[in-house]
């Protein structure tokens, strides 16, 4: 990277979920430690910095390009409208009126290194099981508003399933069959890994995918109910909420199933942003054109 | 690395500031943040990470999460050391995220506005009903939801329209005068924050980076939503 480009990684965030933006900042301090670029910034649609503050972080007698990453698991609604228009982004690259020139990445998700990513922690949350055995299950939202994200979880699950390393490969969802709450229907081998194919922790990869895998049937209790101090109650819901990926495996119908968080928390997601961003000036990367900038 | 903040801060640099309800001290060279309600008080739990930041910042007194970081309702009971103008600048971003930066393009006059109708306008999606919102709804919407008594400490610097009208006329003056530390509208009356915002009466004024407000946030943006939706009856 040149000496004055900057990174602006872009997340969606929440105003429910605590977790939501955590894997992105931990990402973004985690490239900033690597001094790769002049600066690394986040910014996010329902958190702060928003899209708009994102215009003005960046110094521009010291900051001459911004590469943007989104990190998002695919190209949908939010890459190809939201973004663009937030950050009056008007194609891969915008000249901006303080001259500095802004590059539009293709989402994290999209990259290839998200396979070995995945293979990776499939590996590390089942590590005594034989992949030969094991059926590897990659779950995402599945519905219309969130197509594109079921798209690239079926092209994650094509692609390892070709290497013929695990047993089955398959994908599942939370609310459209292949429904995740089938996993002991739709899977045959002694051993089942299950990886959440999203950006973040949150209320699907605490509570509603362990619900509907039957290896989780209470919420973590309401921050109320604890008699501690107030750190100490936090740190307990915290706690109670990852718990569920430290009792691999759960044992059902006489099958080893194992749970790992969200892909997007694992840290090689930085690695990923980087390449992502190295990527959009290769050659090859060049040739793809301006499909993923849809006007609105 | 590079600091765009920096040379704002180091600008401001004070020996002692407010930055939101942040208390910013140089202390034998270093910076000592806490609350500022908490001044005085003994028994802080110190951290010395800016990194910290991110979870001082996440709840509020009561555990809640604080999706919208200038609201008025930063944890108490911490104290942050940092030695360096670095770390400062990093922590003060993930207390307030976006802020620092808006300041220093607001002070080299590159800050530019948008109307919370041109915001409305562009929306798209389940947002777009949202520019359906009357000037009246407008007006209590927003004097109630950017209120910094109890709603956002930023300074307004957005109009409700093109024409330049004022975002709300049920917001006081100060409400837009970057030159205003925004936590004294804590002390309004029937406010119980007040007493713990600002300790001492008597002390003089001190300075402060102000926390501007150069567009119309999401947040804002769905409550207009909501209002339009009916789901509101502000």
């Amino acid at each position: 990277m040149r000496s004055d480009s900057a990174l602006l990684i872009v997340a969606h965030g929440s105003t429910v979920n605590p977790d939501s933006s955590a894997p992105t900042l931990a990402h973004a301090a985690e490239i900033r430690r690597r001094k790769v670029f002049a600066d690394v910034e986040c910014a996010f649609w329902k958190e702060e910095p928003s899209l708009r503050d994102a215009i003005f972080l960046f110094d521009p007698q010291s900051v001459r390009e911004v590469y943007v990453a989104p990190n998002f698991i695919s190209e949908g609604y939010f890459t190809q409208t939201v973004i663009p228009r937030e950050l009056e982004l008007n194609g891969r690259t915008t000249n901006r009126s303080n001259g500095q020139l802004w590059k539009y990445c293709e989402p994290v998700g999209n990259h290839s290194m998200m396979t070995e990513l995945l293979l990776k922690r499939a590996g590390e949350v089942a590590q005594d099981a034989d992949p030969a055995e094991t059926s590897l299950l990659i779950v995402a939202h599945g519905t219309d508003l969130n197509e594109n994200s079921a798209v690239a979880a079926k092209r994650e699950a094509e692609k390892i399933r070709t290497l013929g390393k695990y047993a089955a490969v398959l994908n599942a969802y939370m609310e459209e069959p292949p429904l995740i709450s089938d996993w002991q229907k739709l899977t045959r081998s002694p051993n089942v890994v299950v990886v959440p194919f999203f950006i973040s922790d949150g209320l699907h990869s605490y509570e509603d995918i362990p619900r509907l895998l039957g290896i989780r049937s209470c919420h973590p209790k309401p921050l109320g109910s604890f008699t501690g101090s107030l750190d100490s109650a936090r740190d307990d819901v915290e706690s109670s909420q990852r718990e569920v990926f430290r009792h691999n495996p759960y044992t059902a119908g006489g099958r080893s199933l194992f749970y790992a968080p969200s892909i997007g928390t694992d840290q090689g997601f930085a690695d990923i942003i980087i390449e992502q961003a190295a990527k959009f000036d290769s050659e090859a990367y060049r040739d793809r054109g301006t499909k993923f900038i849809a006007k609105n | 690395m590079s600091n765009p903040a920096a040379p704002a801060l180091e600008s401001a640099l004070t020996d002692r500031f407010h930055f939101g309800q942040i208390l910013v001290r140089k202390i034998n060279g270093a910076f000592v943040l806490s609350h500022c309600g908490d001044e005085t008080r003994k028994k802080l739990k110190t951290f010395q990470s800016a990194e910290d930041a991110i979870e001082l910042s996440k709840f509020d007194d009561s555990g809640n999460y604080r999706p919208l970081k200038t609201a008025p309702n930063l944890a108490h009971g911490w104290r942050l050391e940092l030695a360096r103008l670095e770390e400062l600048q990093r922590a003060l971003d993930y207390f307030y995220p976006g802020r620092l930066a808006v300041f220093l393009a607001w002070k080299t006059g590159q800050l530019h506005t948008t109307p919370l109708r041109e915001t409305l306008d562009r929306q798209s999606g389940m947002y777009r009903v949202a520019a359906k919102i009357s000037d009246d709804q407008i007006d209590n919407v927003v004097g109630d939801f950017c209120r910094s008594d109890g709603g956002c400490l930023r300074t307004i610097l957005w109009k409700r329209d093109q024409r330049g009208t004022v975002s709300s006329a049920k917001l006081p003056l100060e409400k837009f005068d970057p030159a205003c530390d925004q936590i004294k509208a804590l002390g309004r009356p029937g406010s119980s924050a007040f007493a713990e915002a600002t300790a001492d009466k008597t002390t003089p004024a001190i300075a402060t980076i102000p926390l501007l407000c150069q567009e119309p946030c999401n947040l804002l943006v769905a409550e207009c939503r909501k209002v339009v939706k009916g789901k509101d009856k502000r």
